[in-house]
Formats: structure tokens, sequence, C-alpha cells
């Protein structure tokens, strides 16, 4: 008889955890951690381009220190990017997050300002050092395209996850996980569309 | 009900059809395809003569050889309007060259009518063929070639020199013995360690609670399993209980279930691609973006 016990027990038990990882537990945990992932190689490519903003402002002020605001610009959206925090726990923050966005917009947009006037400087375009910049800042920007595209796609799993039956209950009650804020297209396109550069 | 209306009634199903049929014409034939991966060097356009392509393919399989890293080239008529830095990036994560777990393939695409060129870098050779050292590459190997008429021999300068630049970042077989100690257990491993684990736990365990002892034991192998395959955790559990309340029906009360042989062997699993000779396929390898571009 006692044997008879432990093996409805067993049963039972074996059900009970078979059903905790029907609802994704691991899943869950799983794509968070790859959110997270992905979310530090969007910040490390973002902090790559940053670093090189400051050899690319001297360069340029070394053919066209007279263009002050535009310069100035750069120095200041760059100081504005790089001065926001950027921790994990950023993702639960949306506000916290849309200003990272912005700040990293407003940067784009002041290199892009930058790089146009670099047009109206022959010898500046022809500069060894400036196009080098220009090819390392180019390429960063593609990976900073390319890791958002991955972040994008990784945020939309988890929130899939997050969202969806029955693994909504177990990041809801269990994990306490909610939905992660991406990257919203209208902006998705001003960065996609690398600073054009023609030779 | 007389012909024309009746008529009518199928002529408006049938325009839509061919409305919808050219739409997907149109469609496909906007959207450039990956091509697929027929070797090493993928002329499309044909600009390469027949033996400079068999000697870029043979250096190529040469190098890939002696250091496992996987270059291959691209020449396309036309990127038909998609963006050079995406669709190369989309080219090189399709055929994913380079190694899983090094990620060192390079490919050199080449788009004729728009005159562009890049130099699309995998994630473990940026480090050696920076973007900048890319930049050069176009610059001062490929473009001045390219602008003299010279497709070919600028197609091949710009190989060498990325070959001579990223030679000796990886050996050949490096990829494997890097990739052990990080490896991933594969399934059966898994299987086997809740298995042995909670059987383990059964019998050691067979010593206190009677009755409790399989439930115990299968809950450890659910557990240890747990941490990395669900499905396989609780087939492992399942089995562990079903086998310990067999040994429990057998010798209730002797409290010990011998070792039976599970005849599974844990050979290191995965196994990557990059096959040598024959047809040539991607090793795995992925793509951050990396790279340069240029035009002529």
């Amino acid at each position: 008889m006692g044997s008879r016990i432990s093996v409805f027990a067993t049963l039972a038990i074996t059900v009970l955890f078979a059903g905790l990882s029907g609802c994704g537990y691991n899943d869950l945990q799983g794509l968070d951690e790859d959110t997270k992932a992905a979310w530090s190689e969007v910040v490390n490519q973002y902090q790559r381009r940053a670093d090189l903003i400051p050899n690319l402002v001297a360069t340029v002020k070394g053919y066209a220190s007279h263009e002050k605001e535009t310069l100035e610009g750069v120095v200041q959206a760059r100081a504005q990017a790089t001065g926001i925090q950027v921790t994990p726990e950023m993702l639960k923050d949306r506000a916290a997050f849309e200003q990272f966005q912005k700040a990293q917009a407003g940067l784009s947009s002041a290199l892009g300002r930058l790089i146009a006037i670099a047009e109206n400087y022959p010898n500046l375009k022809a500069d060894q050092n400036f196009r080098d910049l220009q090819s390392q800042l180019e390429g960063t920007e593609n990976r900073i395209a390319v890791a958002r595209k991955r972040y994008i796609e990784k945020v939309a799993e988890y929130n899939k996850g997050v969202r969806y039956f029955p693994t909504n209950l177990t990041a809801k009650f269990l994990l306490h996980l909610e939905e992660k804020p991406n990257f919203t297209v209208a902006d998705e396109k001003a960065v996609a569309k690398p600073p054009e550069v023609k030779f | 009900m007389d012909v024309t209306s009746m008529s009518r009634v199928w002529r408006e199903p049938a325009r839509l059809m061919v409305f919808l049929g050219v739409m997907l014409i149109a469609a496909s034939a906007w959207a450039l395809d990956v091509p697929p991966l027929t070797g090493r060097v993928v002329d499309l356009a044909h600009v390469l003569p027949a033996d400079v392509a068999a000697s870029l393919t043979s250096d190529l399989e040469a190098h890939e050889t002696k250091t496992s890293n996987q270059v291959a080239v691209l020449i396309l008529p036309s990127l038909e309007g998609e963006p050079l830095e995406s669709f190369s990036h989309l080219v090189g994560t399709t055929w994913k060259l380079g190694q899983k777990g090094t990620e060192n393939g390079v490919l050199l695409l080449i788009a004729l009518r728009e005159r562009k060129v890049r130099i699309e870098v995998g994630y473990g050779l940026e480090g050696t063929l920076t973007d900048l050292r890319s930049s050069h590459i176009i610059r001062q190997e490929i473009v001045p070639r390219f602008r003299s008429g010279d497709l070919p021999g600028g197609i091949a300068a710009g190989v060498q020199a990325i070959l001579g630049t990223i030679e000796g970042t990886y050996k050949a077989g490096e990829v494997l013995s890097d990739r052990a100690p990080g490896q991933e257990p594969t399934a059966f491993q898994y299987m086997i360690i809740g298995i042995v684990v909670g059987t383990l736990a059964g019998i050691v365990l067979s010593h206190g609670l009677q009755r409790t002892r399989a439930l115990l034991g299968s809950l450890l192998a659910f557990l240890v399993a747990q941490f990395a395959s669900v499905g396989l955790g609780i087939a492992a559990a399942g089995v562990t209980a079903f086998l310990l309340w067999l040994i429990l029906q057998a010798n209730r009360g002797k409290g010990q279930g011998g070792g039976w042989g599970e005849g599974f062997t844990t050979g290191p699993g995965g196994g990557f691609g990059g096959s040598f000779g024959g047809g040539f396929s991607g090793g795995g390898g992925d793509f951050g973006g990396g790279g340069a571009s240029g035009d002529w």
C-alpha cells in the first residue's frame, strides 16, 4: 500500500514540475538574459562612438575652427549622451530608456551636421586623419544599427513571452517581469541610414 | 441570367488574380535575395576570368585550412536598391561565414552598377581587420585598380590584403580547443546527469525514509536537469522515479539498487560546419556590422 502512495505522489510532483516548466520559467529567464546582453551590445557601440568624437572634433577644428556652433553642438550632445548612467535596470524604466534614446539621437544629428560641413572644406576632406576617423565612425554607426536591430528582435521575443498565455502568468506572479521598452521606428530610420560620405 | 452578367461576375476575380500575380512578381523582383553560397567566390556579374576565380578559390581554401578563417567574395551586378551595409550583413549572417565560436568570417562584396564595395568583418576578426584597416584596403588596394578598369586585379589585391591582415589571428584547430571548456553539455549529458544524480540520491536516501526516497530522488534529478533543459529534466525525473519504483518493488527492504549500465557515450557534441574540399559551407560565424565601405 505504501508503495502505491509513493507512486501517486511521485506522479503528482512530476506533473507539478512539468506544469511549472510549461509556464516557461526557464524560457523567460533566458529571454530576459538575452535582452540584457543585446542591450549591453547597444550601449557598448554607442560608447565606442562617443570615444571617437573628441579626436574627430579636434581634427575638424584644425581646418574649420570658425564653425564654432556645429563643433560645440557635437561636444554638448556628446556630453549629454555620455552623462546618462546606463544600467540594465534602465530597461525597466521607460522614461530613462527614452531619455537615453533621445540623447543618442541628438548626438547622431549633431554628428550629421559636422560631417555635412566637412563637405565645404576640401583640405579637411583630403586629410588622412579625418578620413580614417570617418571610416571608423561609419563602421561604428553600422555596428550601432546592427546592435539595435538585434535588441529590437530580442525584446520583441521577450515581450511576446511576457504577454502570451500561459507564460504571462509566470512572468507576472513568479518572476515579476514586465514588458521592456523598444526602439521606435522613426528613430530607427534615422539611425539605420549611415551618414553619407563621399571620398 | 444572361451571358454578360455571368462574365462580369467572373471578370472581377480574374482581374484581382492578375493584379495579385503582378504584385507578387513585382515584390519578389524588387527585394534582392541572398544568393546561394555556391563557392568561396560567387561571381554573379561574370567579371572574373575562370583562371582568376580558380586561383582565388584555391587561395581562400588554403587559407581556411591553415587558419580556419573563412573568407568569401560576392560580386553582384546590382544591389537592386538594397542598402549596401544591411545587405552585406545579411549575406554574411545567412552564409554564416567563419567558425562558430571564433566568428572569423570575412565577406568582400562588390556591387557593379552602384560601383560600391564593402568588406564585412566577423566579430572575431574585428580586432585585426579593423574598420580602419578595411577602409585602407578598399582605398589603397581595391579602388585605384577598379578606377583604372581592372576589376579582377582589384578583387585579387583586396583578397590578398585581407588574407595577409588576418593571417596570424587564428590557427586551424583552435576552434575546437577554444570551445571545449565553455561548451554546453549535450542533451544526453543532461539526461545522464539527471538519472545518475537521482539514482544516487535514491540509494543514499534508502537508509532513511523508505517511502519518500523515490520522490526525493526524482525531485533532485529534476532540479539538476532543470538548470538547462526543461523537457529532458522532466524525462529524466520521470525515468528515475519509475526505475526507483521498480527497485523498490523488486528488493523491498534490501534498500540498494545495483548499478545498471546506461550505454550512453558522452562525446563532445555539436561539431562545426566549415566543410573542407568538395562543397563549401559556412561554419556558423556571426557578424556585428564591422568593416568598411567605399565606392569607385
